[in-house]
């Protein structure tokens, strides 16, 4: 069955079964980690890593989408990164400074980098429910719960508008406009269509926030849940894997 | 015309939406689909104006096929109103919204104008309004009024009644029956089949991507089978002709089924009388009742 962006995936595997805190906890530390270390070698073992994770909860189809989509994102980054970096031995000289081995490296870096910091973050929300995220942080976190929702909700509405403005262009399309053609012309007819985007947006979040109100939203405290979210063995183990990452990204950056 | 050849579609490439349907829709019908969610009558919409393109099979637009034509090139042809009028309605003004279409078909001129001012008159539109404040029936009219500015010979509409009340309902579906007399061919998804008897022509019956009936409105509405297979009920005026048997004297119209089962109940409700006014007589004593129904019970 298809699925759409940042939606949960069931399944049963380790990381399925990991506490959502421990699993968000795991992920941040890895993020932290990419952003901590500048040895391409250890960010190709994370990105392994995170592909590896991927794959034990047969994620990897969208983990490879996501991989790619920012990898295209951050090639705006690496771009900039290597024409304002100039540093190793030159090899193309520019105007105010010149492109060496060491702005490649830089603008290389950037890509796997990101990579690999985004990959485990999508990954926690393709296989965490977002209401048990939402609880898991109000029992364990002691995050208010108006916070927690906000958060889960904001993510839960990422794949509505993304059908909506698909929705939109549809029916656009089928009045004569034509997206195909150039970057600039699908953003030129793209802009007018974020008027009915914005409109159905705030209908659908004016409507939620009035359905959460008449079910008693603000009388929702830590207690409420009746579901317990303990930690077991296995989030132990992979939050000291997760934390010995960080610590190695940490040490390889100082040596 | 319309031609489906053995077309199936998916939206995955995987799981089959729609199986082997074959139709042939003429210039000039009146065809409504219907069935239950999910039975494929909204992909079978969205394969007619490319939005979507068969998986096998073909469907032609006069001849055409549509994977051969992009959707754009095809709204010159087919107009499509959406069941959410809020995923169509994008400009500022009234107006603007209405000469949209021609823009995007790069129409904009003085005929387009024209027509734009004719139909903001006939529906009673403030042209300077702003859209997304009308009212939700407003909305659907504006939507479809900006459909039938476009003047394509084929108008898709995918649930037009949805969300709006009886009046709403008369009056857009009266807009609609005016498109077909004028000579357009109109296809539309329905889930009231009491608004499907009143202004269809021909009905087509759809369960699990399958087409299971295909006929005059009335044809299909009679028949237990493909109501039964598209796990629908039949207009309330069929249930009761079928039932007082005066479906086969009435022709192909509700007004005919109506007349004809007014009669009908009136029979029954004769012989009904007679039958209990014979009993009563048998047993009393008293002389027979005349028929209500004859010229002497009337006229006492």
């Amino acid at each position: 069955m298809m699925r759409g962006f940042l939606e949960y995936v069931p399944g049963d595997s380790f990381l399925h079964r990991m506490n959502p805190v421990a699993k968000l906890i795991c992920a941040l530390l890895i993020s932290i980690a990419c952003f901590c270390t500048s040895n391409l070698l250890l960010l190709l073992a994370i990105l392994v890593v995170d592909f590896a994770l991927a794959a034990s909860c047969a994620m990897t189809r969208q983990a490879m989408g996501l991989a790619k989509a920012v990898a295209l994102f951050s090639i705006v980054l690496a771009l900039i990164a290597l024409c304002t970096t100039p540093s190793g031995m030159e090899l193309i000289a520019l105007p105010w400074g010149y492109i060496g081995t060491g702005s490649l490296m830089a603008a290389l870096l950037i890509i796997v980098r990101l990579v690999a910091c985004a990959v485990p973050l999508f990954l926690v929300m393709y296989i965490t429910k977002l209401n048990d995220l939402a609880n898991s942080m109000v029992k364990i976190l002691h995050d208010p719960y108006k916070y927690a929702f906000t958060f889960t909700s904001a993510v839960h509405f990422i794949p509505v508008f993304m059908n909506d403005m698909s929705g939109i262009m549809e029916s656009q399309t089928a009045r004569g406009v034509e997206f195909d053609g150039s970057f600039a012309k699908k953003v030129r007819l793209m802009v007018p269509l974020c008027v009915p985007l914005l409109v159905s947006s705030v209908r659908k979040t004016n409507s939620a926030a009035i359905a959460a109100e008449v079910r008693g939203f603000n009388m929702r405290t830590r207690e409420s849940g009746f579901k317990e979210y303990p930690f077991s063995a296995r989030d132990v183990v992979a939050l000291l894997i997760c934390a010995g990452i960080l610590v190695l990204a940490i040490v390889s950056n100082v040596i | 015309m319309i031609e489906f050849k053995d077309v199936s579609a998916s939206y995955d490439g995987e799981l089959a939406v729609l199986k082997d349907v074959s139709f042939t829709i003429n210039d000039g019908e009146f065809v409504a689909f219907v069935g239950t969610n999910g039975a494929g009558k909204s992909t079978t919409m969205r394969l007619m104006n490319g939005l979507l393109k068969p998986t096998a099979g073909e469907v032609l637009i006069d001849g055409v096929s549509t994977c051969d034509l992009k959707t754009s090139e095809l709204a010159g042809k087919v107009g499509f109103l959406f069941q959410n009028p809020d995923r169509q309605i994008c400009c500022n003004t009234v107006r603007d919204e209405l000469m949209f279409g021609f823009k995007a078909q790069g129409r904009e001129d003085a005929d387009a104008r024209a027509r734009v001012d004719a139909l903001i008159e006939r529906f009673g539109f403030d042209a300077d309004a702003e859209p997304f404040l009308l009212n939700r029936g407003a909305r659907q009219l504006l939507a479809l009024a900006s459909i039938i500015a476009l003047e394509t010979p084929i108008v898709v509409l995918d649930e037009p009644t949805t969300g709006l009340d009886f009046r709403e309902c008369s009056k857009v579906m009266e807009l609609i029956a005016g498109l077909n007399v004028r000579g357009k061919t109109v296809i539309m998804v329905c889930h009231d089949m009491e608004v499907t008897a009143d202004y269809a022509k021909r009905v087509i019956a759809m369960t699990q991507g399958k087409m299971v009936g295909d006929g005059p409105t009335f044809e299909v509405f009679r028949d237990r089978g493909i109501l039964e297979r598209a796990h629908l009920l039949p207009p309330q005026i069929v249930d009761i002709s079928l039932q007082l048997g005066s479906f086969e004297a009435a022709g192909g119209s509700r007004g005919e089924l109506i007349a004809s089962s007014s009669i009908a109940y009136a029979d029954t409700l004769d012989q009904m009388s007679s039958a209990i006014y014979g009993f009563i007589s048998e047993h009393s004593g008293v002389g027979a009742f005349p028929s209500l129904g004859s010229d002497e019970g009337l006229g006492a």
